[in-house]
């Protein structure tokens, strides 16, 4: 037994590897820049062009202690334009620019002179407004000023602009905005550069060299620290920042700033507490419903039954649960439960008893069981009428019944144990369900569990918090398959896992 | 001998008689067939535009014509230039008008009924010549509006179409790879298909290459369609998989000659059941929801997005119900017959073992059309994957779910999701009990 569960768990490694992997790519392919989001969501700056210098270190250090700064996986494979230091581009907008004028024209050199030079500009600019600061403020000078901002918005745009034709228009509205000044005449030169650059870029191209492929190797990146921590992988010794996955170091949310296990253990608890709650409620009811269910089969009590799990089985849950709101917690109709939360706007006051709180929370909890509760009872109910009806054809329940048992005794001694078996199926889901909590429930109820939180991570591209969710998951799957193994073992001795 | 043949009916034939017995199943199957009439017939029941119009002596079809504009000749040789997609239709008088039988687009908003106008509330309409009356009958918002004054009667026939087409489309997907992936799972196993080394590592090496020219080099191409129109997508990706199938092809078909030379001849098997068992573990151990909610968050709005992500994640059920088939039907004899006769593996595959491990996977099909439309309807509710401005079922109810008053918005949707679901779950429960032969009486 214990050699299959090693075996079991030793084949699941790879299949870890690879969800963690997926939701990686995910985190990675998806768009903007999680760093844009973190600084700026501190600093209530919106504009991304003017963040603060103090914006800029901080960018800094988040880029280091989140590892952005490293190339993305153990390899790479490019078009032979593209450099194998591109990741260096630490902007992601800015990477994805040189991205496409790689695929354009595929001479990097070229393109790499042509961006220095834009670099080059934007500081000339950014010169002249310096300048511009120790005049005083007369009619025209204020005009000037707009001339030089507007200018900085155009090299801005030009930062970023890959089709030649847009290239070449802010090239020229640049040029003819710093003619209007004499403060501005230094800039000329750089632009002068610039647009010689880029003639070489589009003259100079080298489009054969966007069909051939390369493979670049990097030992150090994302996904390694991601997985192992940024010290030694094994030993995790020299980890400065993270310990990595393995060593259950999650990183950091991208949206709370703190550390993803703290996030997720707060959340964790409601989302937990419904789904155990709502699995043991729907196994009690649900497993004598459906014993009975098969014992009087085509009964009144069979067939009536069987119509409302039907019907039950069958109603969407979002649905269910608005209408459970609209019923039961609406001033217009009968206002018996609160409309969402866990407890009062207010909090519950301190120095509450355990008990009072419970009372207090009593009210909050029931709409949400009931929705969690009913399409698990419907399924399971059905589940145990079929694997019942199935045993109870067999012949062993004859010769049983024949010798003269009691029906309970055949019932729930004889057939049950072997009709146990798809239900512990079922179990073994509970698990990972947990984690992942319900989306649509939570967001409906207003519970601060797991499932709003994803919902929140989504919208606001938390992936820290999405990865873990997806790895979390994927243990607990094992978990239950391994429990699953377990407990078939137990009801039904004639499973083994050995070879004979 | 013909006798045998009126006593013989196919297995189909019966399956098919077993299932007509199932009452309810089959009075779905019926509810069915009229969903999809009003789905693909919806522009023409629910209609802002009039399906026949007599004016000035023209004579127009509104709904049923693509014109962004009608002119026409009116008095004293005045032009008049009518806009069919922004008219107001009903305040224009004609000499003879059809109007569709619920005379209202879902998205179009009737201004006068805004703000969660129930069904039995006074509803307002303005004549022809200004004047605002109490609504005829005729134009009444049968199942009352939401907050914009969007009709909701309306909204539930065009919902139809996009429930229908998400199950159909979506499972279609999900069909075609679960039964083709169970098969080559269930028939090959790990040690059945066998290759010459040359010709696998040289196909391996095709993907590489396909994956490259088609993807890595056309990033940006994809990147920017993908933010384009619908169809431009879909042509670009097209293309990229045309370039990804046909350098797998030639890299296979170069493989063939290089299966010659003396190192490369060797033999190796292709763990095809592995491959497929580890991928469908892999889809199990994911939280799929959750899944399905990023990508459909990450990708543009769109409905063809829906489709892709749900067909995509929800192929495991057929294809593990397929290879079970296919690992019993391998064994039979009637197989092993084939095969010494010398018929090609993949024809054995589609023409004499598939048939028979069909049915299965249809069951699964019909649930699966179920939990489609379930998982659509729940991603429309919490407004993710579907276009603010495409009217679903999820996004009625979502609609009801701001205006706890506004119980049509929440009732009428949930009846017509409900009903769906159920529908096809009884479908699917006659089909089992159909397709399986212990049930026979």
């Amino acid at each position: 037994m214990s050699r299959y569960l090693l075996k079991r768990i030793f084949i699941f490694i790879p299949t870890l590897l690879v969800i963690i992997l997926l939701a990686f790519i995910i985190s990675v392919k998806a768009p903007g820049d999680p760093l844009d989001r973190m600084v700026t969501a501190q600093d209530g700056v919106t504009d991304q062009s003017s963040l603060s210098w103090n914006a800029q270190l901080e960018k800094d250090r988040w880029r280091t202690k989140l590892g952005l700064d490293l190339p993305v996986f153990y390899f790479s494979i490019t078009n032979a334009a593209t450099p194998d230091t591109l990741y260096r581009i630490y902007d992601k907008r800015l990477r994805e620019t040189s991205k496409r004028l790689i695929q354009a024209y595929g001479n990097w050199e070229e393109i790499s002179a042509y961006q220095t030079s834009i670099q080059e500009l934007a500081k000339q600019v950014e010169l002249t407004e310096e300048e511009l600061k120790k005049y005083t403020d007369t009619a025209t000078t204020l005009l000037y000023r707009d001339t030089v901002n507007e200018t900085f918005f155009q090299v801005q745009a030009l930062k970023y602009a890959y089709s030649d034709a847009t290239i070449r228009s802010l090239l020229q509205r640049i040029r003819s905005l710093s003619g209007q000044h004499p403060v501005m005449h230094p800039i000329y030169l750089a632009i002068e550069q610039t647009q010689s650059n880029w003639t070489d870029v589009v003259e100079n191209s080298q489009t054969i060299k966007r069909y051939i492929p390369t493979i670049h190797f990097y030992r150090n990146n994302q996904f390694h620290r991601w997985v192992f921590g940024d010290g030694n992988w094994l030993t995790a010794k020299g980890a400065v920042n993270t310990k990595g996955i393995i060593r259950g170091d999650f990183g950091y949310s991208y949206q709370t700033k703190l550390p993803v296990h703290q996030v997720i253990g707060d959340r964790m608890r409601w989302s937990l507490f419904f789904s155990l709650i709502s699995v043991c409620l729907a196994y009690i009811i649900s497993i004598p419903l459906g014993i009975r269910a098969a014992a009087k089969r085509n009964s009144v009590f069979d067939r009536t039954s069987s119509v409302i799990l039907f019907v039950l089985y069958s109603m969407p849950t979002f649905w269910v649960a608005t209408l459970l709101l609209m019923g039961f917690a609406n001033p217009l109709t009968i206002q018996a439960f609160p409309a969402s939360g866990v407890e009062p706007m207010t909090g519950i006051p301190e120095g509450t008893s355990w008990l009072q709180t419970i009372a207090i929370r009593i009210p909050y909890l029931i709409l949400p069981t009931i929705s969690y509760t009913y399409a698990q009872l419907a399924f399971l109910s059905r589940i145990t009428r079929v694997s019942m009806l199935e045993t109870l054809s067999q012949d062993y329940v004859r010769t049983a019944q024949a010798k003269g048992l009691s029906q309970f005794r055949v019932i729930y001694v004889h057939a049950f144990r072997n009709a146990l078996l798809p239900l512990i199926t079922v179990f073994s889901n509970i698990f990972p369900a947990a984690i992942g909590g319900s989306v649509i429930l939570e967001t409906i109820f207003g519970i601060p569990g797991m499932g709003q939180h994803i919902f929140q991570a989504i919208y606001s591209n938390d992936y820290p918090v999405i990865i873990t969710v997806f790895t979390l998951t994927g243990v607990l799957t094992l978990v239950g398959y391994l429990i699953a193994d377990i407990l078939y073992a137990i009801a039904d001795p004639r499973i083994t896992f050995s070879k004979k | 001998m013909s006798e045998s043949q009126t006593t013989h009916t196919s297995y189909y034939t019966y399956a098919w008689k077993q299932f007509r017995s199932h009452k309810p199943a089959l009075v779905s199957l019926y509810v069915l067939a009229v969903l999809v009439v009003i789905a693909i017939l919806a522009p023409v029941i629910a209609n802002e535009k009039p399906l026949y119009v007599r004016y000035h002596g023209e004579t127009f079809y509104p709904a049923l014509s693509w014109k962004k504009q009608f002119v026409i000749e009116g008095e004293n040789g005045k032009k008049e230039i009518i806009q069919p997609d922004i008219a107001e239709w009903k305040r224009m008088s004609f000499e003879k008008v059809i109007w569709a039988p619920i005379p209202y687009s879902p998205e179009k908003t009737d201004r006068l009924n805004s703000g969660y106008k129930s069904p039995q509330d006074e509803q307002l309409f303005m004549r022809a010549d200004g004047n605002i009356v109490p609504m005829p009958s005729r134009f009444r918002h049968i199942m009352g509006t939401n907050s914009l004054g969007e009709d909701v009667l309306s909204g539930l026939i065009h919902g139809t179409r996009v429930s229908l087409s998400i199950g159909c489309i979506s499972m279609s997907i999900a069909a075609l790879l679960g039964i083709l992936l169970g098969a080559a799972a269930g028939y090959f196993g790990d040690t059945r298909l066998r290759t010459t080394r040359g010709r696998f590592w040289s196909t391996i090496f095709g993907i590489a290459v396909g994956w490259f020219y088609g993807f890595q080099v056309r990033a940006f191409v994809l990147r920017d369609a993908l933010s384009g129109r619908e169809g431009n997508f879909l042509l670009a990706i097209g293309l990229s998989l045309i370039i990804l199938v046909s350098c797998i092809l030639a890299f296979s078909f170069l493989g063939k000659w290089l299966g010659k030379l003396p190192v490369l001849r060797t033999q190796v098997h292709i763990p095809v059941d592995n491959i497929v068992s580890r991928t469908i573990e892999i889809l199990h151990a994911m939280p799929t929801f959750v899944l399905i909610l990023t990508v459909a968050a990450i990708a543009r709005p769109s409905l063809t997005n829906v489709m892709i992500i749900i067909g995509l994640t929800s192929w495991t059920g057929i294809a593990r119900l397929v290879r079970a088939e296919l690992l019993r039907i391998r064994g039979l004899e009637y197989i092993q017959a084939a095969r010494s006769l010398g018929f090609g593996e993949w024809e054995i595959i589609f023409r004499h073992a598939l048939p028979n491990a069909i049915a299965p996977a249809l069951v699964s099909i019909a649930f699966g059309i179920a939990s489609a439309i379930l998982t659509e309807s729940s991603l429309s509710f919490l407004g993710i994957g579907v276009p603010s401005d495409t009217v679903t079922w999820g996004s009625l109810v979502n609609d009801g779910r701001q205006q706890f008053n506004a119980w049509w918005l929440v009732v009428f949707p949930g009846i017509a999701i409900f009903m769906t679901v159920t529908m096809y779950n009884l479908i699917g429960e006659a089909m089992r009990d159909a397709f399986d032969p212990r049930q026979k009486k």
